[in-house]
């Protein structure tokens, strides 16, 4: 890194002693990368700054000749003290909650699977990554609805022709939380078996060989080689996808609306209904910040965790 | 020993074939309810055609000919938006991810890499945060309900990652060919053009589809900004569902086909490529 470093800073200055080709480094360097760097300063973090100022005002759509007063905490404390925004949070962390394990779960099975088969793998790997590749509309209308369709969906005719009660997938509050989980899982433990997938591929051979010379089983390789080994890749897929899975929203707008009732609305959910649909852009701005902290204690409860056993370099 | 290899292959094998059907049924149902009459849907589930069904056409003629007009527009915006997006981005965030591979860059406490985890960090915050000012910008710049709209916010998201992952894969090219170049007397832009931009065409590809595949399944903004002339395909979908309280599942089913498979297919022929994009570079 550092050489490299070197070699570039030389090919720079090498360049730069020669003025009679076209432009100076120092000027074509900040050509390169100011468009980047404008696009991201004007559109994500001025729009951020934006954000944090209109949740600490009165700001209401509205009221079209209102003036705008900063109120300091106070939609703050009115967001915090909201039954709506409870309930929406503590649905939101069920979802993450409920997803995140199970997709890891699953995810290594198959990819642990997937690393010992020997033949159709090439099918297996590129056939297990196509959901990823579906839109998230489209995988709410297969499985939400006609898989688990209530009255003419195929599980429930296999369940209830096997003698079970029919389900009811999606009037039912607490079986639409389950039935939102069931749609991401379809799509996203495809991330999780390409990340583990990928994280067993790069792993030295060499303390496998090893262990089996000293008479290892399969179960001991696993537990003592490869899963310490597979530790930063586990970690940032637990981070890519949990904080992936906090931003949840539009598989639970198309298939229940939020609804029954406010039983599967999540925090992006209600943030578009206040502060887009009601107008209420302090309101809004308050709860959007609310997820962004949900979502920064979340990756520091991970990485509290996990630091004994994990080191990221990034 | 050999036997212990044995079961464990065939415990990978249940699993393998269990995942794969997992995935395939509920794919495999979505086609076949596209092939299906109305009366196939509503007496029940009906699995197999030609054997509790009789598969027709009529669901493709009626989304292509009777509605073909209503229907191409949210497909066309999709194209349109998606392709703008990705060569956009493709261009603003390779210049940029070149220019933190191959040169130095100080500005206060920023160095190279510090500034590309702050291009990366960008991606982790939540859109619901860029909700509302983007109301009050397109309100005020009249962008609601237009394809370049779309395509501001969705090149606003893809940049920064555009950025992170090609200066990942500029980094990985040898800098010796590139010297050498300059010394045989090539300029900084003849560098850039003939050898730099030749030799990491599968990393711009890579970029490109999974930016295209990124804007081309967004819903969030669509359903915010988007209302009647730029709807885009997921967002049609939704409509369509809720309009017709989701009664005429086979014309879904053939909108839903069409809105997966552009994005399917290209994705699924340039597998090897994009794993590692989607990986984030995590692993190398």
């Amino acid at each position: 890194m550092q050489q490299n470093s070197t070699a570039k800073q030389a090919m720079a200055d090498s360049h730069s002693k020669r003025p009679s080709q076209g432009i100076p480094d120092v000027i074509f360097k900040w050509i390169l990368i100011l468009p980047a760097t404008i696009a991201v300063i004007a559109l994500l973090i001025f729009p951020f700054m934006f954000t944090l100022a209109a949740s600490f005002t009165d700001w209401h759509l509205f009221n079209l000749n209102a003036p705008i007063n900063f109120i300091g905490f106070k939609m703050w404390a009115s967001v915090l003290t909201s039954s709506y925004i409870h309930t929406t949070t503590w649905n939101t962390i069920f979802f993450v909650g409920l997803a995140l394990p199970l997709e890891f779960l699953l995810g290594m099975t198959v990819a642990l699977a997937l690393n010992a088969a020997t033949f159709g793998r090439t099918f297996f790997r590129v056939f297990f990554l196509m959901p990823l590749m579906f839109n998230p509309i489209a995988v709410v209308f297969l499985i939400g609805k006609l898989m688990l369709q209530e009255d003419i969906g195929p599980i429930n005719d296999v369940l209830m022709g096997l003698g079970f009660p029919r389900i009811m997938w999606l009037s039912d509050p607490f079986m639409a939380k389950i039935t939102i989980v069931l749609v991401d899982v379809w799509q996203h433990t495809a991330f999780m078996i390409l990340m583990f997938l990928a994280g067993l591929q790069s792993l030295p051979q060499e303390p496998f060989e090893a262990a089996v010379v000293d008479g290892a089983t399969a179960v001991q390789r696993f537990r003592f080689i490869s899963l310490p080994l597979l530790g930063p890749v586990a970690l940032t897929a637990v981070l890519i996808r949990g904080l992936d899975a906090f931003k949840v929203v539009d598989i639970i707008y198309s298939l229940t609306g939020g609804g029954p009732g406010q039983a599967t609305e999540s925090v992006t959910l209600t943030v578009f209904r206040t502060g887009v649909k009601g107008g209420d852009i302090a309101f809004g701005s308050a709860a959007s910040y609310l997820l962004l902290i949900l979502m920064a204690v979340f990756t520091a409860l991970v990485l509290f965790a996990t630091r004994k056993w994990v080191r990221v370099s990034y | 020993m050999a036997g212990e290899r044995l079961v464990g292959r065939v415990i990978a094998y249940i699993i393998l074939v269990t995942w794969t059907l997992v995935v395939g049924i509920p794919t495999y149902w979505l086609f076949i309810t596209a092939f299906k009459r109305p009366e196939a849907i509503n007496r029940g589930a009906t699995y197999i055609p030609w054997v509790d069904f009789q598969p027709s056409l009529l669901a493709f003629y009626d989304v292509f000919v009777l509605q073909g007009l209503a229907n191409s527009r949210p497909f066309v915006n999709s194209v349109v938006v998606a392709l703008a997006t990705a060569t956009i981005s493709t261009v603003i965030g390779g210049a940029g991810g070149y220019a933190l591979a191959r040169f130095p860059f100080r500005a206060g406490p920023f160095n190279n890499d510090r500034i590309a985890f702050g291009f990366l960090i960008q991606r982790m915050f939540p859109p619901a945060v860029l909700l509302i000012p983007f109301l009050i910008l397109f309100r005020t710049l009249r962008l609601l309900d237009t394809r370049e709209g779309l395509v501001l916010v969705y090149c606003a998201f893809s940049i920064p990652f555009v950025v992170w992952m090609m200066r990942d894969f500029f980094r990985s090219l040898p800098v010796e060919i590139e010297e050498s170049a300059l010394i045989d007397g090539c300029n900084r832009l003849g560098v850039l053009f003939r050898i730099a931009i030749p030799l990491s065409a599968p990393g711009f590809v890579t970029a490109f589809v999974l930016v295209m595949i990124g804007s081309w399944n967004e819903f969030l903004f669509a359903l915010t900004f988007m209302f009647n002339k730029a709807v885009t395909l997921p967002l049609y979908l939704t409509l369509q569902t809720s309009i017709q309280a989701g009664t005429e599942y086979w014309n879904m089913a053939v909108i839903a086909i069409f809105s997966i498979l552009p994005v399917a297919v290209a994705g699924l022929l340039l597998e090897r490529y994009i794993t590692r994009g989607l990986t984030f570079g995590a692993v190398k």
